[in-house]
């Protein structure tokens, strides 16, 4: 009932400590809405995909942008609702389709949907659940809390693996002679692939909380911990990079 | 002597969600295991056997609401006193399916989060967990996920894992399935020299039970039936279907056209991503055949890449190498889905409309060929063929009849080929027979995938093996 979403590694990041990690994280979830130039966010976010590229690899970084892809999608469509007053930069039939600063928050937005994906992401395909929970607990955020935190980030790609096999059971349940289907039906087939993976996602919430609970998830006594984060070393200087790092871009911002 | 279980008077009904009454599933079921001491207790499907073992473990009716009544102890404390993490320590139970009791993210932890919760120190943790990891041979998947795990290798985790929490009672349900021989045996090894009290549920009676308990029960009619060993196997063996002639037997396969699925030096690759360390898993198919009316099974070791093989045979992946052909002719992606027809383990993952006729019309309905009468005609006829209800709800069904609505599902899209995997876990002999008797009914080649050697040679009229990959003809 959970997915892993660890992808194992030797880049830099791997070695990066866990706790200096998801600080890094949440600066730069921060950082993304700094009064930026679009052009300066943009090489930001080149950076965070080019590092997740070379950490986690290439694939991973194309499976996240597949799976962002449907809401920015979204966000090119409701393009020309971005502001209707600026200066027209595509008109058709004296109807303004897009405006120049509608381009721009539009792109504005895009970056900064993809450069929070991507850091997040990045935090969990290069580091394993029990580090982040460590992580988690090191913040003195309660254990329940951080089990939470961990359950739900292994819980949705586990739903995300519950609809492609059962994508894959509609592919293998397509009659021989099937009519060609129109982008109707296919948006109509999509109707009881979701049902059923909200189905089976919403079926083993009583088997995680029995299986939890048959674990001990719910016992008095202190809860000890199996893994450390000893083996991480020279942490004081991963701290000062994990500030040092948004604090650079946000002067490269100002000086270039 | 004490006992490590006293249930007395148990009754239970599950909460009816569709407003008719449900039947009880225990109507004062009495059962009492010495400590110490190995039990069998057979139980045919649907008769409660999963229940039971939630219940005593104190997660039912909690989480899977009903209506109770009876008393139960565990070593002389009432459950009623009692919470589920309080048994911690005291039982551990092995869910006949691995996937519903996984809540870490690796093996390693999987392992070590009952012990965390126990407050044991690291060095002990670390003694259990090698040594229960060693003992299951896991060394090489301690880091891997869940889902990258065969369901052999996940059983072999919650295995493990009761081994590292070292409880006192053992209660395994269909604890042998899914397990390779070679683990099999190894388990039966595990209950024989253990000194735990040790109740192993099943729905099957198994080679590797004899000689192996102390005693062996019935679990019929919501009541646990005593009684002389072969009178009660007997008595199983009725309930079960499995004194009545193979469906097999009497079928007549007459191919309407003799077609022939072949593969040719195939070749596909799998890695783990969680694991850096570990080599990429190879599948190499020098050659294989299946030909129209055929019964053929595959067996292997867990992990051989018996699902991998499936997958590419019916164009779920494809092959870095070789070629998949049908009368010579070369297929591939989805054009080998529409001809090669595979039975998922699970059958919740190929089911999935409100009622049995919208879940048997799905396919039907898309095909150009047939009116809105001749769909309704052959959705009735199957329904009664794999006695099923039109109106029922598969999602609240029993895990045969889901089973069934599965195959029936597959019987309507009518494939020249199937492949079943692991037909035979958790269903009766009987019942797999006869699923498999309607699938060919049109002559169609069947690839069966089992772990159960016995009844892959009561069925078999040609083998393949996996091992290491490789697969060949035995």
């Amino acid at each position: 009932m959970t997915t892993n979403t660890y992808i194992a590694g030797t880049g830099w990041l791997y070695r990066f400590d866990p706790r200096a990690k998801l600080l890094l994280m949440l600066l730069m979830c921060v950082w993304f809405f700094l009064p930026v130039s679009l052009l300066h966010l943009s090489i930001v976010v080149g950076l965070v995909i080019l590092s997740g590229s070379t950490n986690a690899g290439w694939h991973h970084a194309w499976r996240t942008f597949v799976s962002i892809s449907p809401m920015l999608l979204f966000m090119v469509l409701f393009m020309p609702f971005n502001v209707r007053d600026g200066s027209p930069l595509l008109s058709i039939g004296g109807f303004t389709v897009i405006t120049a600063e509608g381009l721009e928050q539009a792109l504005r937005l895009m970056s900064r949907f993809i450069g929070i994906t991507y850091v997040c992401t990045l935090l969990f395909a290069t580091t394993v659940m029990h580090e982040v929970m460590l992580a988690l607990r090191w913040y003195h955020l309660p254990y329940k809390a951080s089990l939470v935190v961990t359950l739900a980030f292994t819980y949705i790609p586990f739903i995300a693996d519950g609809f492609s096999q059962i994508s894959e059971s509609h592919r293998l349940r397509e009659a021989e002679d099937e009519k060609k289907k129109k982008f109707g039906q296919r948006l109509k087939d999509l109707v009881p692939t979701l049902t059923s993976a909200l189905v089976v996602a919403l079926r083993s919430i009583p088997n995680l909380a029995m299986s939890l609970e048959m674990r001990g998830f719910g016992r008095e006594e202190r809860r000890t911990s199996y893994h450390s984060l000893d083996a991480y070393h020279h942490v004081c200087i991963h701290f000062i990079l994990s500030c040092t790092i948004p604090v650079v871009f946000w002067f490269a911002n100002i000086f270039f | 002597m004490i006992n490590a279980l006293s249930i007395e008077h148990l009754s239970f009904t599950y909460q009816s969600w569709t407003g008719k009454q449900n039947d009880p599933l225990f109507r004062g079921l009495s059962l009492q295991i010495p400590s110490g001491s190995k039990t069998l207790l057979l139980a045919p499907f649907n008769r409660g056997k999963t229940t039971l073992a939630k219940i005593i473990c104190g997660v039912c009716p909690k989480y899977f609401p009903g209506e109770m009544d009876g008393l139960i102890r565990l070593y002389g404390k009432s459950l009623g006193d009692l919470d589920p993490w309080d048994l911690l320590p005291v039982c551990t139970y092995v869910s006949q399916n691995p996937q519903e009791q996984f809540v870490a993210t690796s093996v390693e932890e999987e392992i070590a989060f009952p012990l965390e919760s126990m407050g044991m120190d690291r060095a002990t943790m670390k003694a259990r967990i090698e040594e229960a990891i060693t003992h299951w041979g896991l060394q090489d998947l301690r880091t891997s996920s869940e889902q990258e795990l065969s369901g052999g290798e996940r059983k072999r985790v919650l295995l493990a894992t009761m081994q590292a929490i070292d409880a006192s009672f053992w209660l395994l349900d269909e604890a042998f399935d899914d397990l390779d021989q070679h683990w099999r045996d190894q388990l039966k090894d595990l209950i024989a020299t253990s000194n735990k009290t040790v109740l192993v549920l099943a729905s099957r009676y198994l080679g590797e039970f004899d000689d192996l308990f102390d005693q062996v029960l019935l679990l019929d009619e919501g009541v646990v039936v005593k009684g002389e060993t072969n009178s009660l196997l007997t008595r199983f063996a009725h309930l079960c279907g499995d004194d009545l002639p193979s469906p097999l037997e009497r079928e007549h396969v007459l191919p309407s056209q003799r077609r022939i699925l072949s593969c040719l030096s195939l070749q596909a690759e799998r890695s783990r991503v969680s694991t850096a360390e570990s080599e990429h898993f190879t599948l190499e198919v020098p050659q294989f055949q299946l030909q129209s009316g055929e019964l053929v099974t595959l067996v292997g070791p867990n992990g051989s890449g018996k699902s991998s093989f499936s997958r590419l045979l019916c164009g779920l992946d494809a092959p870095l190498g070789g070629q998949i052909t049908i009368d010579g002719k070369p297929y591939e992606g989805k054009q080998l889905s529409k001809r090669v027809g595979y039975l998922f383990q699970s059958p919740d993952l190929q089911i999935f409309l409100p009622t049995v006729a919208e879940e048997l019309s799905w396919s039907l309905k898309r095909r150009s060929d047939l009116s809105r009468k001749e769909v309704e005609k052959q959705v009735a006829d199957c329904a009664e063929l794999f006695s099923l209800d039109l109106d029922d709800t598969p999602t609240t069904m029993s895990y045969p009849l889901r089973k069934a609505l599965q195959a029936a599902v597959y019987y309507l899209l009518d494939r020249p080929f199937y492949i079943l995997d692991e037909l035979d876990s958790a269903l009766t002999y009987q019942s797999a027979l006869s699923i498999i008797a309607h699938l060919r009914h049109n002559g169609a080649g069947i690839l069966l995938i089992t772990h159960d050697r016995q009844f892959a040679d009561k069925v078999a009229q040609r083998s393949y093996t996996i091992e290491d990959g490789r697969l060949s003809a035995v």
